[in-house]
């Protein structure tokens, strides 16, 4: 039994190995914030267009749509190995472009940023579309009778209160996105659970991945409350909202 | 009356679908002149209020707004692009039955969002116009107060405020108070009178005979999607020529 238990909880390999896991976990951190901005703003963006109105953008709304369900259907790791393992031989780009070195970061840094904003992009556009799609259809009416344009509409009155009716749905893509930084290891960078691998083919013992894990769980498990908060703020201000409506 | 007419509408067609709302509908308002369109729910007079400032474009039909056809734009022809939107948005106001504000908005910014970013008024010049209005529609000591704050009745004076204050030509008043508590409606009521005294060209939607009897210069009754009946309210509220107009009145003062 104790063998057992220290397999997975040897606390001499925890504290040996605690700095390299954590330098690790700094770099899925360091992964998810950037990416997680990018994709934010990526995924306003393709939302937006998809509710461009109109015939005329009917060519750009079928590709942002298909964009979207490519992305979404597609396991992240062949978007990770695609960019990376193709990206450095398209020699009709820059070489910045091709091994990124932006920032002091590696190039397998900026690889990962790049499949995780991609596909993170798409997964943020279906939330904000929930979220547009959530505000009554009054709003717009409102706006547009008043003169507005439909940009115009859709910056002052739509869009901020969209995002108010999203934040539980999009904490939950983030929680996804922050566990999905491990894939990056992939590529070679040395994230937490790589950092992980290593210790364990060294040392025998899986307690570094353990590590690794509670350290996610530091992060994820108070973003979960928070959804979950979130999530009963909002029922109960759906309930006080039709209250006063009877009143 | 012909000579200046402020709308006119001529053989306008809507259908949703297989559904033919507007069935060839034609009329003239003048200029300053209030005209009160009743019918039962089902009859096309939303629909119709609804066509005067294109929020929904009628297939077939010509709009003339300040003796502009707004109906055959620069690249008439498909979708909301071939009509002259800003033309018309900019002349007519309307309010809502369910009064539409911005929730995220206080009082004060609903009234002024759309002057600062459709008429490029200043922020203090936007300011000065709505807090006059919010004024005169009594509700000068809510300024700062969200939507979600005030009862129905201030809600919807609020909406008028918002619309009056892109100095509309003509107002399209849409049911305005049908979603709000019997003891609200006078309020309201009071506001779009004194409008009507002022000169505003209107077009109100409602059930409120007894505003349509004092306020109008005109009733329209509408059934089936065609103008059915009109004249002086006298006339048609008391003594109507259609048997579907006398059927409706007597259903309607039954309450």
């Amino acid at each position: 039994m104790s063998e057992f238990f220290q397999q997975y909880f040897d606390f001499t390999v925890m504290g040996d190995y605690f700095g390299e896991v954590l330098d690790g976990f700094f770099k899925n951190l360091l992964v998810f914030v950037v990416a997680a901005v990018l994709a934010l703003i990526w995924g306003l963006i393709l939302a937006l267009i998809r509710q461009l109105p109109g015939k005329k953008f009917m060519p750009l709304r079928g590709l942002t749509i298909a964009y979207i369900d490519v992305f979404r259907a597609v396991p992240i790791l062949i978007v990770i190995l695609l960019i990376s393992g193709s990206l450095p031989f398209l020699d009709f780009l820059p070489k910045s472009i091709r091994i990124p070195q932006w920032f002091g970061q590696p190039d397998p840094y900026w690889y990962g940023v790049m499949a995780l904003t991609l596909v993170y992009g798409a997964y943020m556009a279906e939330v904000y579309r929930a979220g547009i799609e959530a505000v009554p259809g009054g709003q717009v009416e409102a706006a547009r009778s008043l003169g507005m344009t439909h940009g115009q509409a859709m910056r002052h009155i739509v869009v901020p209160q969209a995002v108010t009716k999203i934040p539980a749905p999009m904490l939950n893509e983030l929680i996804s996105l922050l566990k999905d930084t491990t894939l990056v290891g992939v590529i070679a960078l040395g994230e937490s659970v790589l950092i992980g691998r290593e210790i364990q083919s060294e040392t025998f013992n899986s307690s570094a991945y353990i590590l690794a894990g509670v350290m996610f769980l530091v992060i994820t498990l108070p973003m979960a409350r928070l959804v979950d908060y979130l999530i009963k703020r909002n029922r109960g201000r759906v309930t006080r909202g039709s209250h006063m409506e009877v009143a | 009356m012909a000579t200046e007419a402020m709308v006119k509408l001529e053989g306008i067609h809507k259908r949703f679908g297989p559904l033919d709302v507007l069935k060839g509908v034609d009329i003239e308002i003048a200029k300053g002149e209030v005209v009160c369109v009743l019918g039962p729910s089902g009859s096309g007079k939303s629909t119709l209020l609804r066509c005067v400032n294109l929020l929904e474009p009628p297939e077939e039909g010509e709009i003339f707004v300040a003796g502009n056809d707004i109906c055959k734009g620069p690249n008439s022809g498909s979708g909301e692009q071939g009509w002259k939107l800003d033309f018309v948005r900019q002349r007519v106001g309307i309010v809502f039955q369910q009064f539409n504000l911005f929730p995220h908005k206080t009082a004060l910014q609903n009234v002024t969002l759309a002057q600062e970013t459709v008429l490029g008024r200043s922020s203090a010049e936007a300011r000065a116009k709505a807090t006059e209005l919010l004024e005169r529609v009594g509700l000068g000591d809510r300024l700062g107060q969200y939507p979600e704050t005030l009862s129905g009745g201030q809600q919807q004076r609020v909406a008028i405020a918002r619309a009056l204050a892109m100095d509309p030509e003509v107002m399209l008043f849409d049911e305005v108070t049908s979603a709000l508590d019997p003891e609200l409606v006078k309020e309201v009521l009071d506001v779009m009178r004194e409008l009507a005294e002022e000169g505003m060209t209107m077009i109100v939607v409602t059930h409120e005979i007894g505003f349509a009897k004092e306020v109008a210069d005109r009733v329209v009754f509408m059934d089936g999607g065609v103008i059915v009946e009109e004249g002086p309210p006298a006339q048609v509220l008391e003594s109507p020529r259609e048997e579907r107009t006398k059927q409706f009145l007597g259903l309607v003062l039954e309450r």
